[in-house]
């Protein structure tokens, strides 16, 4: 089982220092094993400015009834970029990280908090000879300038809900002739992606 | 030969090449040759009740070396797979200080039990304050809850990596002491804590590449451990003679990869696949196959549609002999039978072989039947003279049988793969390999006639022989088991030197030839002292 006790006292710790870390981990709803992260993107990187969420999922049990496993946090938390992100170690389709500390390398004695920096930290040093997506780890490696221009490109139209890109989504789908508060809506759940948006649009 | 085992080990052992002398003789000539004829490796059979010997013996070995515990020795032998060669090398090279860091040996002094703490500690992975008598402090010096702990390791050994078990700390590699985590676990699941208990004691069998489990069905729970991890065949305390390299039965003298290419041949029948695929053609409408039982090259399909034979394409009815109305496709004729014609070959070839080493094979399973009527000839025997003889020579006799039978119905593979197809293709010009082929058979001919007539010898009906008539069939079987021994290792040496030695760089290591039995067979003493 989880130990709620020590997520509820991570949860407290974690809102008291989010001015200095800028990390915030909140409940996705009543129950404790699905929270939200979010995490800034680093400076002086191409995910800077960006704002970036991540689902988490508390593991709960084993595989199977009979087992006798203890879930968080003797067992590394479920993380997932929920915010589209062009990265090396992040899938550009899913979301789903590459990082040892959340698979056999996790310790109990690390937190949300600190597992969230180490992503973080992740987004700020890349390693493309362990991808998870093979194509950004490519285009990494052989065209570096092509990869921060996409990586800026996708922070400035995912990660970044209230910028003027938005508008010029909204905007454009309104010339194609959608309601703006349809289009507004849509393309919020669609997480930004426009394409997407269109395709829910269309579909009715 | 300097290759056999001390007999003083605590433990069960069999020598695999407790050689006779003349043996010895022969094999000397040939022995500083290539890899390919040295001489097997000697083996130990470890049962389930000594695999705690075995592996403490090799864990005394590091205590008195390094001046560690038992625990610690045992965590830097499974680190390093339980060679003890690379821990003596790595000390040398890199200190002591250094070997133990890597393997999570914790060097520092932190064993004292928790002193000037205050009476309850703060555990950083529950957060809450429990008191001292509830906290371990492990060896690295790190302190967490009991229950911390246990969780820890529980889910440390479902997720299968009980051999080394981290401390919780995210920046301490040190390895915890498997006696507390033992009492931990075993407080709150006393069946976790032996099977922790046991997944470290496999631990010397799993990571240990000089040792390996007997592949036996059902498991007879027997390990095998080698000096030399050079190919080798090993024969475990259940009788199961296994290869150690691919663990499949015993397979020599064909390599291990002549061996799996042949038993994947013998199941999938891909012969009669192929066989198929040329004297049949699909039916372009129902595409049922079709075998063309005679005549012209108009076949009919049971469903009505005619059909070109030489294309296969679906052709109306009207033709002659030599045409099919509005239909030509000549061109291909002279390809298909070339096909049609090697196939045929390749399948006899297959054929061949196939049916002899299933002879062998069949006569090899008969043979071990004979076990129990010659026990009964033995009894008959002991009853009608009341007196009991020394019989063993007959009963090794037939163990020794039933070792040539199956090199013998070996051979048959061997030669299947080293005069056709494909492996040995490049390597021999066709004079070259028609001069060898003819070299082996006649020495594969001469040791299959020995092997069949002792055979024969076994098989004498010797119940109701009296005295001076048993002494004739004891000392005519031990004149053609010298024969056949020979012959066989004749075979050894033509297979090893004139057949494998000379290919260039070639991946066809077979296992020697050992006949291990020789000595307890009772087949060396002098006559006079059987019939006493």
């Amino acid at each position: 089982m989880i130990d709620f006790a020590r997520v509820q006292k991570e949860l407290q710790e974690c809102s008291r220092d989010i001015e200095s870390s800028g990390i915030k981990v909140s409940p996705k709803s009543d129950s404790l094993a699905r929270l939200t992260g979010t995490i800034p993107g680093p400076i002086g990187t191409p995910y800077e400015g960006g704002t970036f969420q991540i689902d988490i999922t508390l593991p709960v049990m084993g595989k199977f009834e009979w087992e006798l496993k203890d879930g968080y946090p003797f067992e590394p938390p479920k993380m997932q970029f929920a915010t589209k992100v062009w990265h090396p170690n992040i899938s550009s389709q899913s979301g789903a990280i590459c990082l040892d500390i959340l698979k056999d390398q996790w310790s109990p004695a690390l937190t949300l908090k600190t597992a969230l920096l180490s992503v973080q930290a992740l987004l700020s040093a890349p390693e493309p000879d362990d991808p998870q997506d093979a194509v950004v780890a490519q285009q990494y490696l052989r065209d570096y300038q092509t990869f921060v221009g996409t990586a800026r490109y996708w922070t400035e139209t995912f990660a970044k809900p209230s910028s003027l890109g938005v508008e010029e989504k909204v905007s454009k789908l309104v010339e194609m002739g959608f309601p703006e508060v349809l289009v507004r809506s849509t393309l919020e759940s669609a997480g930004g992606d426009e394409n997407l948006a269109l395709e829910k649009l269309c579909s009715g | 030969m300097g290759d056999y085992v001390d007999s003083d080990d605590d433990y069960d052992y069999q020598d695999s090449d407790e050689g006779c002398d003349d043996e010895d003789d022969a094999v000397e000539g040939i022995e500083d040759d290539t890899e390919i004829v040295a001489r097997g490796p000697s083996f130990k059979v470890i049962t389930k009740e000594s695999i705690l010997a075995a592996q403490r013996e090799v864990m005394h070995k590091v205590m008195d070396l390094l001046w560690l515990n038992a625990h610690h020795a045992r965590t830097l032998l499974i680190h390093h797979r339980w060679d003890v060669d690379k821990v003596t090398e790595l000390l040398v090279e890199n200190g002591k200080e250094k070997l133990c860091a890597e393997a999570g040996v914790p060097t520092g002094n932190h064993n004292n039990d928790i002193p000037n703490l205050p009476s309850s500690v703060g555990c950083e992975i529950c957060f809450d304050d429990v008191s001292v008598s509830d906290a371990t402090k492990m060896e690295c010096g790190h302190i967490f809850c009991n229950d911390c702990w246990t969780s820890h390791f529980i889910v440390k050994i479902n997720e299968g990596k009980s051999r080394s078990i981290r401390c919780m700390d995210p920046n301490c590699n040190s390895v915890c002491d498997d006696a507390k985590i033992k009492a931990l676990v075993g407080a709150r699941d006393p069946y976790l804590a032996q099977k922790f208990d046991r997944f470290l004691q496999e631990s010397y069998i799993e990571d240990n590449s000089r040792v390996k489990w007997c592949p036996s069905v059902p498991h007879c729970g027997n390990a095998i451990s080698v000096d030399d991890v050079k190919l080798c065949e090993v024969e475990c305390a259940c009788g199961l003679q296994f290869c150690f390299t691919c663990l499949s039965e015993a397979h020599s003298p064909c390599s291990c990869l002549m061996w799996e290419l042949w038993t994947k041949k013998c199941q999938d029948e891909s012969e009669t696949v192929n066989w198929m695929t040329v004297h049949t053609k699909p039916c372009p409408k129902c595409h049922k196959l079709v075998e063309k039982n005679g005549g012209c090259n108009l076949v009919c399909c049971l469903c009505g549609q005619a059909f070109c034979w030489l294309c296969g394409g679906a052709t109306g009815r009207d033709h002659d002999w030599t045409t099919i109305f509005g239909h030509s496709c000549g061109e291909y004729k002279e390809e298909f039978e070339q096909k049609s014609q090697r196939a045929k070959i390749d399948l006899h070839r297959y054929m061949h072989y196939h049916n002899r080493y299933q002879a062998h094979l069949d006569s090899f399973k008969l043979e071990s039947k004979l076990k129990e009527s010659i026990q009964d000839k033995i009894s008959k025997l002991e009853e009608r003279d009341s007196i009991s003889k020394d019989f063993s020579w007959i009963v090794n006799g037939l163990h020794s049988l039933s070792k040539f039978r199956r090199i013998l119905s070996l051979t048959y593979p061997f030669a299947y793969y080293m005069f056709g197809g494909e492996i040995f293709k490049a390597e021999m010009t066709s004079d070259e390999k028609k001069m060898k082929r003819e070299l082996f058979e006649d020495q594969q001919q001469q040791f299959e006639g020995n092997v069949e007539r002792l055979s024969l010898l076994l098989e004498e009906n010797f119940d109701d022989y009296d005295g001076e008539r048993i002494k004739d069939l004891r000392a005519r079987i031990i004149a053609v088991f010298k024969s056949t021994e020979n012959l066989c290792r004749n075979l050894y040496d033509c297979i090893e030197n004139d057949l494998l030695g000379s290919q260039q760089g070639t991946v066809h290591k077979i296992s020697p030839f050992s006949i291990p039995d020789i000595q307890r067979i009772g087949l060396k003493e002098p006559l006079q002292q059987w019939h006493s």
